[in-house]
């Protein structure tokens, strides 16, 4: 692996303490101060060392061609799992017509999936097998940061993975909708309301491996199966159990999709948000994403300091 | 000068295989029970996409019969989970935390520890299976009419040993390889659910099940199990006596495959220095 390496004069934060080399600062003592750079600037450095680290973490073992093979792989099999399953029932069942908004959200859930899922496997990566969590505390790049910018090559394969899922279903399976109907600016505005509350609620998952022991694991991909239940992404809320509906509202992924299918397809799956409006749609989505972040960071840092008291930031159970 | 105490009589090769087993098995079926944490996720997770896919074919209007081949599916995929994490990646586990060399050092056959991880880790997937049978048949309320209950375990009996003989021909895998095989494991997840039909009839798949269901076992066990459970209902693939034959053979054929991979493997990352090497 080649490091990135920091362009002169960009920027970059002052690098001549500890963890300089003598020679380099010998160099940089001779040639005077460095400029010391903006926040902007150092955060948006910041992010893309971390973002370029997530992807040689993620794709290093593997040629370009492989690795997209085995991105893509999983959440291809699952679309095909609903596939076969609604063809399987197709000509007995008495509401198919319903299972085009079902796979649609199926599609976009693969954000979940990979982002807020891999937050969680990045403190358990970093911790556990490579034992590097306490250096990225030492160091000043901040954890939000990192984890942010360590998510941004699951955003991408994310994405691919959604469009790929999205397309076989068009082309292959005959699931078609009108694009003409496609009502661009709520759906747009809906996907980054959902893609905020997915990042933050990665903050929270991340803090809560923070605080298990290897365990994390498994709790790390809980989350997805529990969410996938929970917010209806392939049957209406509506099956739920009362006290889990009123869950699933509370949570911004049950609006996300319901928003979605209804901007994207011209209509909703579940008759219990049916009620509301365009608007009141986006609002609930703006409303419990806002509320989520807000819980998310406030329960990261409740669940850090629980780690620090208790030692578990770098304890190792795994290995 | 005489020793102390006599030295215990070296048991013969059969009893210390066995001895092995017993030991590898009793370490898992312990350990099993004392994470609770371990137990929590284990048990709850895989019911939650079960429920997903019952809930998916019950929001379609499906006959309810879909709803049990789902259940039973769910129930099915914990052991498939198991065999690639608990079997496939064992090897793994036990290179990242230093015990591999204490395998190949110990005089036991290399087979018998692995029958004893299998052994133990049926015992511990079908605790954790209860949890998804009393979320499938008790809270989702899905039924089934009265069946043989002894033909379901000789099914249940047979699919296990195909399938953990595969779990031991993957495990040989991570004796030369680290990521890759993790990623192999991690990629063989869903796709194996699709191939095996683990939430659909596998005759709906047509000709490519019945591929996929001579290469893993998983598909043909789910198969015959559901024909006990459901009879015609189920729409079998193959006659279950036809599938139980298969079955055989194939746990034969793999446990055959486990031991030549086993030794090629070790001798080729002896070779390569790669046995006891972490972080690969």
């Amino acid at each position: 692996m080649t490091a990135p390496t920091a362009r002169p004069g960009s920027g970059g934060r002052p690098t001549s303490g500890r963890g300089a080399s003598s020679s380099s600062a010998g160099t940089r003592e001779e040639s005077g101060p460095r400029t010391l750079a903006g926040p902007g600037t150092a955060l948006i450095q910041r992010f893309r060392t971390a973002a370029w680290l997530g992807w040689q973490i993620e794709a290093n073992w593997a040629d370009p061609f492989t690795f997209v093979i085995y991105s893509v792989l999983r959440p291809l099999a699952t679309a095909l799992i609903l596939a076969v399953m609604y063809s399987a029932v197709a000509g007995v069942a008495t509401s198919a017509q319903a299972f085009l908004g079902f796979y649609v959200a199926n599609a976009f859930h693969e954000y979940v999936t990979r982002i807020l899922v891999g937050m969680g496997w990045v403190v358990v990566e970093e911790r556990e097998e490579y034992e590097t969590l306490k250096y990225i505390y030492a160091s000043p790049v901040g954890i939000f940061t990192y984890l942010w910018g360590r998510s941004t090559v699951k955003f991408a394969q994310a994405t691919l993975s959604m469009m790929l899922i999205l397309a076989m279903g068009w082309m292959v399976m005959g699931l078609r909708w009108d694009w003409g109907a496609v009502r661009w600016a709520p759906l747009l505005l809906s996907f980054v309301l959902g893609l905020t509350a997915v990042v933050y609620f990665g903050f929270l998952v991340a803090g809560w491996a923070l605080v298990l022991p290897r365990a994390a694991i498994s709790v790390n991909e809980g989350v997805a199966a529990g969410l996938y239940l929970l917010c209806g992404v392939i049957f209406p809320i509506d099956l739920l159990p009362r006290v889990l509906q009123a869950l699933a509202i509370a949570l911004p992924f049950t609006w996300w999709y319901e928003a979605l299918r209804r901007f994207m397809l011209g209509r909703g799956a579940s008759d219990t948000l049916a009620g509301f409006s365009d608007p009141q749609l986006i609002a609930a989505l703006a409303l419990s994403t806002t509320v989520l972040s807000c819980l998310s960071v406030w329960g990261y840092h409740a669940l850090e300091r629980r780690a620090r008291r208790q030692g578990k930031l770098d304890q190792a159970t795994l290995f | 000068m005489r020793p102390a105490f006599e030295p215990a009589p070296a048991p013969g090769p059969l009893a210390l295989n066995l001895r092995a087993t017993w030991a590898r098995m009793y370490v898992r079926v312990v350990g099993s029970l004392r994470e609770p944490a371990w137990i929590m996720s284990d048990a709850v997770f895989p019911a939650l996409s079960m429920a997903s896919f019952v809930l998916l074919y019950r929001a379609l209007g499906a006959p309810p019969t879909f709803e049990t081949l789902a259940v039973l599916g769910g129930i099915m995929a914990t052991y498939w989970i198991n065999v690639l994490w608990g079997m496939g990646a064992q090897l793994y586990w036990e290179k990242q935390s230093g015990q591999l060399q204490l395998y190949f050092v110990a005089p036991c056959s290399r087979l018998a520890i692995l029958t004893g991880m299998a052994v133990g880790g049926i015992f511990m997937t079908t605790t954790r299976a209860v949890f998804g049978i009393a979320v499938g048949f008790g809270l989702l309320g899905v039924r089934v009419q009265p069946f043989d209950a002894l033909q379901l375990v000789l099914v249940f009996v047979v699919t296990m040993a195909a399938l953990y003989a595969l779990g031991m021909a993957l495990a040989s895998l991570f004796l030369l390889y680290g990521r890759e095989a993790w990623h192999v494991c991690n990629a063989l997840q869903e796709p194996v659910f699709f191939l095996s039909g683990l939430y659909f009839p596998i005759r709906a798949l047509g000709a490519l099940g019945a591929l996929a269901a001579g290469l893993v076992p998983l598909g043909l066990g789910v198969d015959a199990m559901r024909q006990v459970l459901l009879g015609p209902a189920a729409k079998g693939l193959l006659p279950i006596t036809t599938e139980v034959a298969i079955l055989s053979g194939l746990a034969i054929v793999f446990f055959i495959l486990a031991r030549a991979a086993l030794e090629f493997l070790e001798r080729l990352s002896k070779r390569e220095g790669r046995l006891t090497q972490r972080w690969q």
